[in-house]
């Protein structure tokens, strides 16, 4: 019985001995951003330092310029006569990084752990994994998609991620096009403790001139619940002239 | 007053900040026009990429015409007071609307006054 008592008396001072030195390594050395983020627009009475700083200039390639310009004044002067020429969102199809983190007032959630941070787009339900401390893929070697491959690593207190890999039929800023070559450096950064900028860098060597940055900043919603966005009543539909229509039904 | 205050500035804020359409503009309505719609409704479904009211509405002869109106998604009509169970088949209710350019029966919520008298908008800065 004696020697019982104190088997387990040595096995709990081993445990908390052992608790304070696991517990840092867990938590506390990087800001906290797992929760649920909406887009925060700041508005009257709001301190301007946390609102997003204006967007760079977009500067495309001569060669590019051309057809983005043509694209988005045929977009403005169907708007004008009263259409809406057809994009991707029209028939469902998501919008992929970097549009994703800013979809109309949708919410973004973020679950960080020590190896990965995962980002989930309320519209669409959109995910992106962001792998921590691992060695980015060459781009020839990311098979392009909506998401690509994304890496970050925490620089102080902001986290910063690469990410490679978007199909060039997935539009950037705008509507911008991009090559396969796009690379988008995003810095995660708590601008105060429940507000959050993502300043994203877009490069491009085949169709920028230049690279642009935008912001985008984040307020968090606590408690807030994710929605779930499964597109199975898409009443939109596109004419033979890429014009979007609604559905109508008769009962 | 076709177009509220806060709408103007959700659409300044959205001039000024590179958000995207979640799914479409709003080009095939006639935002300007306000139409009134008192009928019953026929569905409610809460789904994505947004929400409908069936709804049917009878003239002054008593002919009933049906109408199907487009609101925004469950997650943002519930920034405005919303939920899945607000209508629900058979309910009569009053709907202010803004109806398609093409002049067929459609059109986007504007207003939903509901059996409880509650009158709910359609998502922030789309409200009475």
């Amino acid at each position: 019985m004696k020697s019982n008592l104190s088997r387990r008396h040595v096995f709990a001072l081993a445990f908390l001995t052992l608790l304070p030195a696991a517990a840092p390594a867990q938590s506390g050395d990087h800001p906290d951003l797992t929760g649920a983020w909406g887009i925060y627009r700041g508005g009257r009475g709001a301190d301007p330092k946390l609102a997003a700083p204006p967007p760079t200039p977009l500067v495309l390639k001569p060669e590019y310029a051309k057809p983005y310009e043509a694209k988005r004044a045929a977009d403005a002067e169907a708007q004008r006569r009263g259409e809406q020429l057809a994009n991707g969102s029209v028939r469902c199809v998501p919008y992929g990084v970097p549009t994703m983190m800013s979809i109309a007032i949708y919410p973004v959630e973020i679950i960080q752990t020590p190896k990965q941070v995962t980002i989930i787009g309320e519209a669409f339900s959109e995910v992106r994994r962001v792998y921590l401390d691992r060695p980015q893929n060459k781009i020839e070697d990311v098979a392009p998609g909506y998401y690509g491959r994304s890496v970050g690593h925490w620089e102080g207190d902001t986290l910063v991620v690469d990410t490679i890999g978007i199909k060039t039929t997935v539009n950037g800023y705008r509507g911008m096009p991009h090559s396969e070559q796009m690379r988008i450096t995003e810095r995660f950064h708590l601008v105060a403790p429940d507000v959050l900028h993502d300043q994203i860098t877009i490069e491009d060597p085949v169709v920028l001139e230049k690279p642009m940055t935008y912001t985008v900043a984040y307020k968090r919603m606590p408690n807030y619940e994710m929605v779930e966005f499964v597109c199975d009543n898409n009443r939109e539909y596109v004419d033979e002239n890429g014009v979007v229509h609604m559905k109508l039904r008769d009962h | 007053m076709p177009i509220s205050r806060a709408f103007l500035f959700v659409l300044a804020a959205a001039l000024a900040a590179p958000l995207a359409f979640a799914h479409h503009s709003f080009a095939m309505f006639d935002m300007d026009k306000r139409v009134t719609l008192a009928g019953t409704v026929t569905s409610f479904e809460w789904t994505n990429p947004h929400s409908y009211i069936e709804i049917d509405v009878p003239d002054d002869k008593g002919t009933v015409k049906h109408w199907s109106i487009e609101m925004g998604s469950p997650s943002i009509l519930q920034q405005s007071g919303w939920k899945f169970s607000s209508l629900k088949k058979g309910d009569k209710t009053t709907l202010i609307i803004s109806p398609l350019k093409n002049g067929q029966a459609g059109g986007f919520l504007y207003t939903a006054t509901l059996p409880d008298g509650r009158v709910l908008g359609n998502g922030p800065g789309r409200q009475p």
